[in-house]
Formats: C-alpha cells, structure tokens, sequence
C-alpha cells in the first residue's frame, strides 16, 4: 500500500521513513514524499489510476496550501484518503479540512502511534 | 384759663399728629387721647364758669404739666422737646397770675399790667419757637424722607446683590458641575486611550509571540522527534550488539552508544522543556477567544483547588499540605470565561505548592504547609484570596513577579509564564490582582473581580 506524504520540510521524509521504518522494511507501506502541493498533485497524475491509497499533507506551505490541495484530490481522485497534518490546530483550519472531506487532522508534533493505528487500518482495508 | 387747656389740647393733637410713620405705643395714645378728653372737659367748664373755679384751673396746670413732663420723659417723644418749652413761659405767667390772684387778689390788681405784658412777651417767645420748632421739624422731616429713600435704595441695592449672588452661585455651580462632567469624560477617554494603547501594544506582542512559537515549534518538533527516534534505535542497537561476541572494540562502542543514548535523553528533555515554554506562549498570546459564561465561582475553585493538589500528589516531590476553604455561600454566579480562569486557580494554588515545597525542604517537617482561599462577596466586587503560609517574596522580586518568563524556580521547573498568563486573565476579566508577602511567613494573591463587567454594561 503507497502513501503521499506533503510538507515543505524536507526532513519530514526522514522522520517519516525513521519512524515507520518497520512497515517499510516489511514492504506492508510504501512511502512517497512531495514537497509541495503541486508537486503531489503532479505525482497523482503521473499514474492513473493513481497507486497512492492516502495522503497526509501539512497545511501551510509555500504555494498552494494543504487545504486548496484537499479540495483538488476530493475534485479528481474521491476515492483517496486525505488526512491534514498541521501546527496550527486551530477550529477555523478543523472546520474548513473536515467540510472539505478530510479524514483526520493531526496536529504537529505528529503522534505517531496514532498515525500507525490509522495505518494499519487502511492497510487492512486494502490488502 | 381757656389758654391753657388749648394749650393742652393744641399739644397733644400735635403730638398725636407727629406720629407720622413712626407708630407711638398704645400706652402713649391712650394718654394724648385721656388729656384731649380732660383738656376738652376742663375747656367745657371753663366757658360755664363751673365752681370751684381754683380746683379746675388748678387741675388744667396739673395737665399742661403732666403733658410737658411726658414729653420731656418719653424718649419716643425725644423730637418733640422745643415744643414742651414753647408754652413754658405762657404757662409760667398764667401760673404766676394764678397763684398772685388766689393768694391776694388786691397785689394782683397792682401787678396785672406787668403780668399782661409778661404774657404777651411770652406768648411772643412762644410764636419764635414754635415757628422755629415747625422749621426744625420740616428739617428733621426732611433729612427722615432723604434717609428714608436712602434706605429704600440701599435695600433695593442689597436686594438686587443677592439677587445677582444667587445667579451667580447658581451659574457657578452648573459651570463647575459641566467641569466635573467634562473631567470625567476626558479621565474616562484617557483611561480608555491607556487601555486601547495597551490592549494594541499586548494584541501586537500577542501575534509577534504567537508568531515566533509557531516559527520556533516546527523546528523543535523536529529535534524532539528525531532525539526520541534515535533513543528508539539505540534500543534495537543495543539488542543487536547483544548477538555480537564481546571484545574490546565492543565494550568502548557500547560505552560511547551509552553516552550517545544519555545525549539523546538529555536533547528530548530540554526539548520538551523548551516545547512547554511556547505551548504557554502560544496560550498567552491566544487571549479574545472564549466566553464569558455564567459560573459558580466556589464550585471552580474547590474543583480545581483539588484538580492541583491531586496533581502535585501524582507528580514527582508530592508534599503534605492543609488546603482550608472559605468560601462564602452568598456568591452570587458571575460571568467567567470558565477555562481561563480555572487556569487562575490552578496556577495559584501550583505556585504555593512550589514555593512551599522549597520552605520544606530548608525547615523540614516541623514546618506544616497550608493553604488558604477564600472568597466573599463584596457588593460590587468579589473577592479571592490565595494564601500559603511558605517562604513569602521579597520586596525587590514582588513587582517582577508578574513579568513574561519571570521566575524564581530553578532550573527546568518553570517557564515564568504562569503568573504573567493568570494576570492577563484576571485583567481580561476587569479583575486586580495584588501580592502581599512577609518573607519566612506568607504570600497572599488577592484578586478583586466586578461583579457586572464595563463591557456588560454597555451592551
Ligand atoms: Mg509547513
């Protein structure tokens, strides 16, 4: 199962390949990473259908911003989950990525045993 | 003897006339009025020839004397004094005859020609100074009339002064009362000038804050995430190197791994710390958010007051302390933005504990940590009191005490924003928070809060 990964710190890959280095190694998760809005929605449509089951995407970057991406995926892939990662946990943000069809909404730092348990059930509905 | 009592009758109808304005008592009246009768009858038995002729002329002396007596004794009648002389003469001749008369009528007849003409002189003198009392009396009449109408311009002067006094007081007073209007209005502005430039400068400082832990956390969670990352790895590392058959190089790699590992330990610590610090400047800076609800103010406290001290029990160094409520039943429910003040409470009844952790350990146990809250209604305030009998705050630190990032716990222990944050909330609530303290013995945070809020009153 692939997964998108978009934020505009680039460490976010090392931590994320780190952190789920098991699931990798197990070849249960497949992770890619963009580094902007546009460059995930580039990768989306690189492929069609798209492989990517879920994105997780930060919100506030440069560019286009995590939210006008959601409401993109939601236009052109309905069928992938997205779920928002931010710093900035407040209602406003909450409001407008759960309105336009998030998943979840995770905010920074990540808890990342959460986000495994999220994992492991897409996985599951995916096997 | 006609004379004499037309005399009589001439000076008290005179006397009775010059009243004039100037009203005589009525004992007086009826005395001009008694003599005009006797002098009236007398005259009356005088043209009848009534006997004994010598009683009735003796009695009409009788009363031109009692009349000029009066009126030389009456200081009512102090103006009329030249008129009881004026008949004095005449009186004295007629006397004079009388008397020759009654005693030797025959020396009488030799004197009647030098008597006759003592009369005539003195009914002469008696004309001069009547002509000269009318004089004087028309200048006495006069000068009365002139100070009169002075005295009617001087109370007409006096009436208008007050008059004008009273507007003028009245003006006055409206002017100073328009004044104490305008000052208040102008304190009002100011004082909301100071708030605004206050509240702008704090909302300013409040997003520059807010901007600066949101900049400073992205990164920080990296260091947080990676250090506890690598602490995980140095376990499975660990657990590898267990495979491994031991010799030197192993012992020095397990030896540095250890080191890294408490490197690693130490980095998540102070990260955490320093994550701690923005997440309270982060809720400093959120102010504005939030409603003021209706509250039971002394169910918050106890709920809280107890939401602390099991806390402090819970986290490591819990320390015995006697937490007394006093709180008064007729609190009426206030508008309270719940959660923040809650955090009011909260930071008080920690900061106590802290402080008094520290007095435990100098004393040791003979020392008994208790704390005290109190609330009672004060009319339009309520008042909270937080009192811990601890170290007690020097004078040179107890202004510094509510400064951002302010602290006097060592260390890792606090970030120095607690009470800074619990006085922005208390202000947000229109509340004063004061700090009493007597170092060795207490600290008393006082918090006066108005029942109804400006901003309640207005809306
Ligand atoms: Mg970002």
């Amino acid at each position: 199962m692939k997964i998108l990964i978009v934020d505009d710190e680039r460490d976010v890959e090392d931590l994320f390949r780190q952190k789920l280095r098991k699931e990798i190694r197990s070849g249960t998760l497949e992770l890619e990473f963009a580094f902007s809005a546009k460059q995930a929605l580039e990768i989306l449509a690189s492929e069609n259908p798209p492989k990517v089951v879920y994105v997780f995407s930060d919100i506030n970057m440069p560019g286009m911003s995590g939210l006008e991406m959601l409401d993109i995926i939601k236009e052109k892939f309905p069928k992938i989950q997205v779920s928002m990662i931010s710093a900035y946990g407040d209602e406003a943000n909450y409001k407008k990525a759960m309105e336009s069809g998030a998943k979840e909404f995770y905010t920074k730092p990540v808890n990342f045993e959460n986000l495994k348990k999220e994992i492991a059930e897409i996985t599951q509905l995916n096997l | 003897m006609i004379l004499i009592n037309v005399i009589s009758l001439f000076l008290l109808f005179y006397l009775k006339k010059s009243s004039g304005t100037q009203e005589f008592p009525a004992q007086l009246k009826r005395y001009f009025n008694y003599g005009m009768i006797a002098a009236g009858v007398l005259i009356g038995i005088a043209i009848i020839d009534l006997p004994p002729q010598i009683l009735f002329q003796l009695l009409s002396f009788v009363l031109v004397g009692g009349i000029v007596y009066l009126i030389l004794l009456t200081p009512e009648l102090e103006s009329q004094k030249t008129m009881a002389i004026t008949p004095l003469p005449i009186v004295g001749v007629e006397l004079l005859k009388y008397l020759i008369e009654t005693i030797s009528p025959s020396i009488y007849n030799t004197l009647e020609n030098y008597l006759n003409a003592a009369g005539f002189f003195a009914l002469i003198w008696a004309v001069t100074m009547w002509l000269n009392h009318r004089k004087q009396m028309k200048e006495i009449e006069i000068e009365r009339i002139f100070l009169k109408e002075q005295e009617r311009q001087l109370k007409a002067t006096a009436e208008q002064k007050s008059q004008l006094e009273t507007l003028v007081a009245e003006r006055t007073s409206e002017i100073l009362k328009q004044k104490e209007e305008l000052q208040d209005a102008l304190d009002h502005l100011q004082s909301t000038q100071e708030q605004l430039i206050q509240q702008e400068k704090l909302a300013s400082l409040g997003q520059l804050t807010a901007g600066i832990a949101h900049e400073i956390k992205n990164p920080l969670n990296f260091v947080n995430n990676f250090s506890e990352l690598s602490v995980d790895f140095l376990e499975e590392i660990g657990e590898e190197m267990a495979k491994i058959s031991d010799s030197k190089e192993k012992e020095n790699i397990l030896e540095l791994l250890e080191d890294v590992k408490s490197n690693l330990v130490k980095i998540r610590h102070h990260g955490s710390r320093a994550d701690s610090i923005v997440k309270s400047m982060l809720m400093h800076s959120r102010g504005g958010t939030g409603t003021m609800d209706p509250t039971d103010l002394n169910a918050l406290i106890k709920e809280y007051s107890n939401l602390a001290f099991h806390g402090m029990r819970a986290n490591p160094n819990p320390i015995n302390v006697d937490i007394q409520l006093d709180l008064d039943e007729s609190l009426p429910i206030i508008h309270l933005n719940a959660e923040d003040f809650s955090r009011v409470i909260l930071n008080l009844v920690k900061n106590a504990f802290d402080a008094m952790r520290d007095k435990i350990g100098a004393l040791g146990n003979d020392y008994k940590a208790k704390i005290q809250i109190q609330t009672k209604d004060q009319g339009d305030h309520i008042l909270i009191k937080v009192e811990d009998n601890g170290p007690g705050v020097p004078d040179e630190i107890r202004d510094k005490l509510l400064m951002p990032f302010f602290t006097t716990k060592k260390g890792t222990e606090g970030t120095g924003l607690g009470l800074s944050i619990t006085h922005d909330i208390i202000k947000s609530h229109e509340g004063k928070l004061t700090i009493e303290s007597k170092v060795g013995e207490f600290t008393r945070f006082s918090i006066l809060l108005p029942k109804v809020k400006l901003g309640e009153k207005s809306t």
